[in-house]
């Protein structure tokens, strides 16, 4: 844990209070096992206290600045967590003036699940592109960051090797085990929609069984809902109980954007997403 | 004396009642232990702390059918979903069978929900005392113990070379083996989970219900199911009607009161629309209102909910904030 890190947040934190520039502060603080990191929301000076960071805290916390539209919050956001920024401010979800961003310099974060800390960096982490976030108001910084070169899209690049009916098959038995709690839904910062369409229910849009033809159906909807959108947090697959590797569909849709249009998503606070525009002269590919 | 049966006596035990019926037990699935049926005793988890799922799944499956009707040259005939064949599961804790025992309270009580008394009726539990206590569970604050024997039918306690045998009911007897041993061994000492004020916040939060706690610990929950899910009291469900060319089913799946619109009313109203509001249902219904309808706390103290929600809303770090609560407010 880099204390000289956590000074400047809580510092931070407690200036943006006092002075009433926000309403809150949303960070993380040391969970109930006493090892890992859980967001929490601080709304006096005194609770800044028990603001940490350090290499436990994966939870995407932009997607949180959702549920507070009405007030200016400050939120703590790691490189990665950036890119949420970008893509809410395209997506006119968020403005910018009602944010203030506590950037941090990010040296990667571990696999955490309750009263475990792993030991070596999240995948998404060693193919990290960055070691400061894109987008901030303030940026704690101490110790400098050096970022691993993995190599993106290696385990994409191997799927697509695979024959379709492998692939088709290794899904549908990843689909089976999905409960529907919907978890990979409620974390995600792109999933914003005021009603879902699996909560259509009159009339119901999508079975309410959870047996495996729903839970494709809903998976593949979900994913591609998120083509050209998700910006690699990977928060789903982290919260996913049956532990569905959600963040290699996501990976291999992101890929495909990348491939067609050039384009990964948050990069740029201005900007629309490609999937969002529509071009007269594009080719539609079927007959018009 | 005890009863006594080697550990390569149970697998040929197991063996032989997946032969009569159906085998549900736990088992390795990616990173998650299941209760599945299994067709080989080999499939069986034997070294685990508690499932990942619980095992209500069982009893009341995460998706059935409850009726169906057919349509017969015009003529619609009714069909009942039945259970087919008796069912016995092995290696469920002390805590998920009290979990099932609860879950009798409201679905067993007249009219009964058919099926589940069917499954109920049908399926014999072999318990599995707990050998060592999760960072998580706090059994003992909530009525059972990591050696409870009631609720199961016969409970396993595992000792050197094989397991303690207990048989509690006559269904129990019924399933017994041939080859059993006795042994001088006592039962090893009772192990000690945390304790949580349980009892101290019981019955007495109902004054908190306008307190803003409830928002403040929302602000952080995502208002995903896994807390319901993973839960072996919730029994919330959905139900619907599908047809299929002059078919009909009627579908029964999990719900829960963490979803947006579960409370939704006809004419599109909401009972509860503020997180806050959903959240404080979760634990409203577990510590007052379930043990006003039926005398116990919904919580078996499993710590499912503890070790899976990806938030870390902790149920016994909320009952320690709501005893707190209490105190100052004096109730």
């Amino acid at each position: 844990m880099d204390s000289e890190l956590i000074h400047q947040i809580r510092n931070q934190a407690c200036d943006l209070l006092e002075s009433g520039t926000v309403k809150g502060v949303i960070g993380y603080e040391r969970a109930s096992d006493g090892l890992t990191a859980r967001p929490v929301f601080a709304y006096e000076p005194a609770a800044v206290e028990r603001l940490v960071f350090d290499e436990t805290c994966t939870h995407n916390l932009v997607k949180y600045l959702l549920d507070k539209k009405a007030e200016k919050m400050a939120v703590v956001v790691k490189p990665c967590d950036s890119r949420t920024i970008n893509l809410l401010l395209n997506e006119k979800q968020i403005k910018r003036e009602t944010v203030f961003i506590i950037g941090v310099t990010c040296p990667g974060v571990v696999e955490t699940s309750w009263n475990y800390k792993g030991q070596t960096l999240q995948a998404r982490c060693q193919t990290c592109q960055f070691s400061k976030p894109l987008v901030y108001d303030f940026l704690a910084e101490h110790e400098p960051v050096e970022r691993p070169k993995g190599e993106l899209y290696l385990n994409i690049q191997e799927m697509e090797t695979k024959p379709i009916m492998v692939r088709r098959n290794f899904w549908l038995e990843q689909f089976e085990h999905c409960v529907r709690c919907y978890a990979c839904r409620q974390v995600c910062p792109g999933c914003y929609c005021p009603q879902c369409f699996v909560e259509q229910l009159d009339p119901l849009w999508v079975g309410i069984r959870i047996a495996p033809k729903e839970n494709e159906l809903w998976q593949i909807m979900r994913a591609f809902h998120l083509a050209g959108r998700c910006i690699g947090c990977d928060e789903c697959q982290r919260v996913c109980p049956v532990d569905i590797p959600l963040s290699l569909l996501n990976r291999k849709l992101e890929k495909e954007v990348k491939e067609l249009f050039d384009f990964q998503a948050g990069l740029n606070p201005e900007g629309q997403p490609p999937l969002a525009t529509f071009k007269k002269e594009e080719e539609l590919g079927f007959e018009e | 004396m005890k009863l006594f049966i080697f550990k390569e006596e149970v697998i040929r035990w197991l063996d032989q009642l997946l032969r009569e019926r159906i085998l549900v037990a736990p088992v390795q699935v990616q990173g998650s232990t299941l209760f599945q049926p299994v067709s080989k005793v080999e499939e069986i988890a034997f070294d685990f702390g508690n499932t990942t799922l619980s095992p209500k799944g069982w009893f009341l499956p995460s998706t059935e059918v409850l009726f169906s009707v057919q349509s017969n040259d015009g003529q619609p005939k009714l069909v009942p979903a039945t259970v087919e064949k008796d069912a016995v599961i092995f290696g469920m804790r002390p805590c998920d069978a009290r979990g099932i025992a609860l879950l009798d309270a409201p679905l067993l009580r007249e009219p009964g929900d058919t099926l589940y008394q069917e499954r109920r009726a049908r399926t014999s539990i072999i318990g599995l005392s707990c050998r060592h206590v999760q960072p998580e569970c706090f059994c003992t604050s909530v009525g059972s113990a990591p050696n409870d024997p009631n609720h199961v039918d016969i409970l396993l306690t595992e000792i050197e070379n094989g397991y303690l045998v207990q048989v509690i009911t006559e269904k129990g007897k019924a399933l017994l083996p041939e080859a059993l041993a006795e042994s001088e061994e006592t039962l090893p000492p009772p192990l000690e989970p945390q304790a949580v004020p349980v009892k101290e916040v019981t019955l007495a939060i109902r004054e908190l219900f306008n307190n803003p706690y409830w928002e403040r610990l929302a602000d952080r929950c995502l208002h995903c199911n896994i807390c319901a899910y993973v839960c072996p009291t919730c029994y919330c469900f959905d139900v619907r009607d599908y047809s299929n060319k002059g078919n009909l089913e009627r579908v029964r799946s999990w719900d829960s009161c963490q979803a947006p619109g579960f409370s939704q009313i006809a004419g599109g109203y909401d009972l509860r629309t503020t997180k806050g509001a959903r959240l404080r249902q979760r634990f409203y219904h577990k510590l007052l209102y379930f043990p006003e309808q039926f005398g116990a706390v919904a919580c078996v103290g499993c710590g499912r909910c503890v070790k899976s929600c990806p938030v870390n809303i902790d149920i016994r770090e909320v009952m320690s904030d709501l005893q707190q609560l209490e105190a100052k407010s004096g109730c």
